[in-house]
């Protein structure tokens, strides 16, 4: 049961995922306000969805193709196309069912290169969505992060601590500085705006809220309130729940790269509508990956950092 | 015009804990109509353009030592707001509660309609009165009414009511409304009309169509009462819409448009606890009507003391 007669031989992608509210939570992490257009590029190791935003600020959430449990990938250039996200989600919420995972189809392109959805769970009901699709901006999204030297500036903090940071942040607002120190290990968020509010976060072996730290010598960017608040406004609870670590890394520049991994849990139990692939059944690891990069605001001495 | 009568146990566990909480959702205000046989809530009879509801009972489910009458074939009618009304009753019950589930007869809870003087005012008004003694306190709840509809407009909800309780040639039967609850609750913002298909196989289809998107959901297979037919099946692999559209060439479907605000709406009447409900388009697609069926407790037999239903008014697609 489709809601458009479409061949599958014509199609670029038929996959199907057995939880859709994986893919609902990874989505919703980079949904930071109401109207956003994403890009999303289908290729043979996955779907990649990505976001920009002022120039200043780039998300991509990747999704494996071992997160699904059939993944039919027929095209010969990578397909990309536009898309609404708040729609792409909305779509996507309106499969789940509070408590039980549900199964759902993924196609592309229908017939008038839509976007398909379908649920797979019951041949007597059957939830479907036609997304239209947009052509997608052609300006350049590669925002080329590059380390910032042969030791890689990051630090790891668990994901639940680091949006309440930068939630505290909010109060001085405008810009915040992140500076990383070798001696004493410590990466410190400072905001100076109405008022000045400065977190530290120290690094030691008992301390269990930052998980890793490399740093060699002392790094200090400015980062725009907004966009730093962007990369963990809307993190699921999922992720807050496993409370995994999320990974800051400061690259050439000062281009801030953050990510996080979203669990994608897959059914309680197999289900007996979605095709189990083998590569499938090994696949241990169910993340999906995002990552924001955030460009630094320009400083008036920038011999500094670099 | 006098009314008097004492709230059952279940009556009180009905009202309270199911049908006002619902009722209330579905808009502020009702008209109330008490016969010497039935009583009756009513959403939207007489005015409006919004959704109709109905929720009868019949007069012992709800109430002993019944007492009414009036000049107008012992018909009363009045406007009452819901919230009020549930307050009272809830209040009423905390009190009754103080004596634990043994309470004496005598500390039932009554009510009546009265006129009193309002403070600071020199016409008396109407009141819906709950009187509930309590171990330690006696209570006595005023929820103002409107006045008592006069005869013409007694009759005409009483005609309104006879037609509204008209029914669709072919009602599918859902088994889980929570399922729909759920999925309108999620569809309800990505667009504000919903188009609504019934077959005579039994399939129920739920679409909203925008620019951007197209959202649906088909249940298949459902229990049909009324006017049905076997599904042909060269339909079987057909998309969801076009089999809808088959279906209604053939003549052996209806689809209507609604607003997804009042589709939503209707599903608050999942707070009375029905055990089933039934979809259905009135002849000419004039509105599409849901029944929502109780069972006797303990039985899958209907009880038919216990009705509820709503008309939902059909949206004109090419005006939006």
């Amino acid at each position: 049961m489709s809601s458009s007669a479409v061949e599958p031989e014509a199609a670029d992608l038929v996959c199907q995922l057995e939880n859709v509210q994986g893919m609902v939570d990874s989505l919703s992490a980079v949904r930071w306000k109401r109207h956003q257009d994403a890009v999303v590029e289908l290729s043979e190791h996955g779907i990649v969805l990505i976001l920009e935003e002022s120039n200043c600020l780039q998300a991509k959430v990747y999704l494996r193709k071992e997160l699904f449990a059939q993944y039919d990938y027929n095209a010969e250039e990578r397909p990309r196309f536009g898309v609404s996200l708040g729609l792409f989600v909305d779509c996507l919420s309106t499969f789940t069912v509070p408590g039980r995972a549900t199964a759902i189809e993924i196609r592309y392109p229908g017939p008038d290169m839509q976007l398909l959805l379908k649920s797979l769970d019951s041949s007597d009901a059957c939830i479907y969505a036609e997304i239209r699709t947009i052509i997608p901006d052609t300006v350049s999204w590669d925002y080329n992060f590059e380390p910032a030297g042969s030791v890689p500036l990051s630090f790891t903090v668990k994901s639940a601590a680091l949006k309440e940071a930068i939630d505290d942040l909010e109060w001085p607002g405008s810009s915040i500085r992140i500076n990383l120190k070798p001696a004493p290990p410590s990466v410190s968020f400072r905001g100076e705006g109405h008022g000045d509010l400065q977190i530290d976060l120290m690094y030691n072996a008992n301390s269990d809220l930052l998980l890793d730290f490399n740093c060699n010598r002392p790094v200090s960017h400015r980062y725009k309130y907004k966009f730093l608040r962007a990369t963990t406004s809307n993190l699921p609870s999922s992720v807050m729940k496993e409370n995994r670590g999320s990974k800051l890394t400061i690259g050439r520049g000062g281009m801030l790269k953050v990510q996080h991994l979203v669990p994608v849990g897959r059914a309680p139990f197999p289900n007996p509508h979605v095709i189990d692939s083998a590569s499938h059944q090994q696949q241990p690891g169910r993340i999906a990956y995002i990552e924001f990069f955030v460009k630094p605001e320009e400083e008036e001495d920038d011999a500094r950092n670099d | 015009m006098k009314f008097k009568a004492f709230l059952t146990e279940n009556g009180v566990m009905l009202l309270e804990r199911r049908f006002l909480p619902a009722l209330d959702k579905l808009g502020k205000t009702c008209h109330l109509l008490l016969t010497k046989e039935r009583v009756i809530f009513l959403h939207n009879l007489l005015n409006g353009d919004g959704i109709q509801c109905i929720a009868q009972f019949q007069k012992e489910v709800l109430f002993d030592d019944y007492r009414i009458s009036s000049q107008n074939e012992d018909c009363i009618a009045f406007a009452v707001d819901l919230s009020l009304l549930q307050r009272a009753v809830r209040s009423s019950v905390s009190i009754c509660s103080e004596f634990g589930a043994g309470g004496s007869p005598s500390n039932r809870l009554q009510i009546k309609l009265v006129k009193k003087l309002p403070p600071k005012c020199t016409q008396p008004m109407p009141y819906l009165t709950f009187e509930t003694k309590g171990y330690k306190a006696a209570v006595i709840q005023d929820v103002p009414i409107s006045k008592p509809l006069p005869r013409a407009q007694v009759l005409e909800l009483r005609a309104a009511l006879e037609l509204a309780q008209e029914l669709p040639p072919t009602l599918v039967q859902v088994p889980d409304l929570n399922q729909i609850q759920n999925y309108v609750d999620r569809m309800r913002h990505l667009g504000e009309m919903l188009n609504v298909s019934i077959s005579k196989y039994g399939d129920l289809h739920l679409q909203i169509s925008t620019a951007l998107v197209s959202l649906g959901a088909e249940f298949r297979k459902l229990l049909v009462i009324g006017e049905k037919a076997q599904a042909p099946p060269e339909d079987e692999n057909l998309s969801a819409e076009t089999r809808h559209q088959r279906a209604i060439m053939r003549q052996d479907g209806q689809s209507v448009h609604v607003s997804v605000k009042h589709f939503a709406k209707s599903l608050q009447c999942n707070l009375t606890k029905p055990d089933c409900a039934f979809y259905g388009i009135a002849p000419e697609g004039a509105s599409l009507t849901v029944i929502f069926q109780f069972f006797v407790p303990g039985t899958h037999q209907t009880d038919k003391s216990i009705g509820l239903h709503c008309r939902l008014p059909v949206l004109d697609p090419g005006t939006n």
